[in-house]
């Protein structure tokens, strides 16, 4: 099976720590949100897992192959069709321009996206429509990982809606495994296996939260009391500064590894 | 059935862009007139009218005497802006890759940008005496900054996300070209070549006058020592006709095409 497994991260900007000791396991198939408040080092984690940044230390380990991100906001080629920025990452691969344009559409209109929207240019498309192309941008490679670095905190409750079902359908039929970033609790809920919460200074993992449930089993009722619930842990309360007080320092001591074997 | 309606598409913007010059049209018209009225109070000998200019210049091209001029004088331009395109572009986009190069050649470039091409005339002249280097190389040093700047800017302000984009997507070096910068970058290079065209027209007319006995600043010089003001504004309007053309024939209806993503619907 697929997984991505991180000991021992940190990453230094300069002299300010932003991560330290961060580790996690993700296995195909299973969708890991990361939560907490904004400059935990959320985003920086989710580049250290694309591949845009190199993390000052860090033992990683990943067996997924097609990685696809998406970003917090859609970050589209401006002077691309909305055709051609979903088939990008298809060009980047090769895949020749009749079967890429075909395949880019095929997956633009599941998503809602009429023929004359994939022909117009990002500007002319509303801010729900980018986020469509930005997510069938990283769906159309079908890839075994995908990372969303809180690509719906910008749209309205309906579209959030659909844009996870789109999702949940992809997890579901790919058995695509998901890293997502998010703030908002009620969006890890409802999507994620499992939850972790981020703290800033220096960024860390404080708590695991497992949520047993099938994803399709969730009602929204299920999904406000759990949220509630989770609320009430200590970690969280004090991560977003809803309560006084600390939370244990990252373990500096004994965690680093020591460099490779020979 | 896609190429139709493309080609129905591309129709109607042309059709579009050719409607839209009846407003340019008018303003030139306006102008004529405005011309016509100053030709009347002043008389011919100080201010021909635009028609009697425009009967010199048709003179002037039946009897064989406009074309060679203007021909030499737009290969003088062609081979001093080419050059500045040139270097001004690549040097530029290089120049914007990094923070210090940008630096570093900022104020150079405002040095540039300021020292009037009259003095560059005089060095010219010094340098390469009356042949046709002074002319090309006078285009040059005037047109180059003005390329170089626009180049430099475009490849300093490409969006850092859309460079993320780009590496997260794992876009092979050419399609980073392709895909990425070359998009970019013709947004700020298209408009400093169209002032680098003007530019160079204008300093071709001026080089020649000075310095060279053929091309259309020769020409003026002539008919200014021969008081023959008809003939200089014939010479004015050809020039300023031949700027037009180009400008509005060939760069606009191309920088229009390059920037299609930048306002309007998909042609």
């Amino acid at each position: 099976m697929n997984a991505l497994h991180i000991r021992h991260l940190y990453h230094r900007y300069g002299l300010t720590e932003v991560l330290a000791d961060v580790g996690f396991d993700l296995y195909a198939g299973e969708t890991l949100a990361l939560v907490g408040p904004s400059g935990c080092g959320k985003s920086t984690l989710l580049h250290v897992v694309a591949g845009l940044l190199r993390p000052s230390e860090a033992v990683i380990s990943s067996t997924f192959r097609g990685i696809g991100c998406v970003f917090q906001e859609p970050c589209l080629m401006p002077w691309k069709t909305a055709l051609d920025n979903i088939a990008l990452g298809l060009k980047a691969l090769g895949v020749p321009k009749a079967a890429r344009r075909r395949q880019a559409a095929a997956l633009g209109l599941r998503m809602g996206l009429g023929e004359e929207d994939l022909a117009k240019y990002p500007h002319e498309l509303s801010g729900g429509m980018q986020s469509r192309v930005s997510l069938a941008r990283a769906l159309v490679l079908s890839p075994d990982l995908l990372l969303l670095d809180e690509p719906f905190s910008a749209l309205d409750v309906g579209l959030k809606a659909e844009l996870y079902g789109l999702l949940r359908e992809q997890v579901a039929r790919r058995g695509t495994a998901v890293l997502m970033i998010t703030h908002d609790l009620m969006e890890a809920v409802r999507l994620a296996d499992r939850i972790i919460m981020m703290v800033p200074a220096p960024g860390r993992l404080v708590r695991e939260f497992v949520l047993e449930l099938a994803r399709e089993e969730r009602t929204d009722a299920w999904v406000y009391r759990t949220t509630a619930e989770l609320m009430q842990a200590e970690e969280v309360r004090i991560g977003f500064g809803l309560a006084q007080g600390e939370l244990p320092p990252p373990l500096h001591e004994h965690a680093r590894h020591g460099g490779c074997v020979v | 059935m896609k190429v139709l309606t493309r080609l129905r598409g591309a129709l109607a913007a042309t059709l579009g862009y050719l409607w839209s010059g009846w407003g340019a049209v008018t303003s030139v018209l306006m102008f004529c007139a405005l011309w016509e009225y100053g030709a009347r109070i002043h008389g011919d000998l100080v201010l021909p009218g635009p028609v009697a200019t425009l009967r010199r210049l048709a003179e002037m091209f039946d009897s064989g005497l406009a074309v060679p001029e203007l021909a030499i004088s737009a290969r003088r331009t062609l081979y001093g802006l080419g050059l500045a395109l040139a270097a001004g572009s690549t040097l530029g986009l290089l120049a914007g890759r990094s923070l210090t190069t940008a630096m570093v050649s900022r104020p150079l470039v405002t040095l540039l940008l300021g020292m009037p091409p009259i003095a560059w005339l005089v060095l010219a002249m010094l340098w390469f005496g009356m042949g046709d280097a002074t002319p090309v190389f006078t285009v040059l040093v005037a047109c180059f900054p003005i390329v170089f700047a626009g180049a430099m800017q475009g490849a300093r302000t490409l969006d850092n996300r859309l460079r993320n984009v780009a590496r997260a997507y794992r876009l092979p070096w050419h399609m980073l070209l392709t895909d990425l910068y070359l998009p970019h970058v013709a947004s700020y290079l298209f408009p400093s070549w169209i002032t680098a065209l003007g530019t160079s027209w204008k300093v071709v007319v001026m080089a020649e006058l000075l310095t060279t006995a053929d091309g259309v600043g020769a020409a003026l010089a002539v008919s200014r020592s021969q008081l023959d003001t008809a003939t200089s504004l014939g010479w004015i309007v050809a020039v300023l006709g031949l700027l037009l053309g180009v400008e509005y024939l060939l760069l606009e209806p191309l920088k229009r095409r390059v920037e299609r993503w930048r306002s309007g619907p998909a042609a």
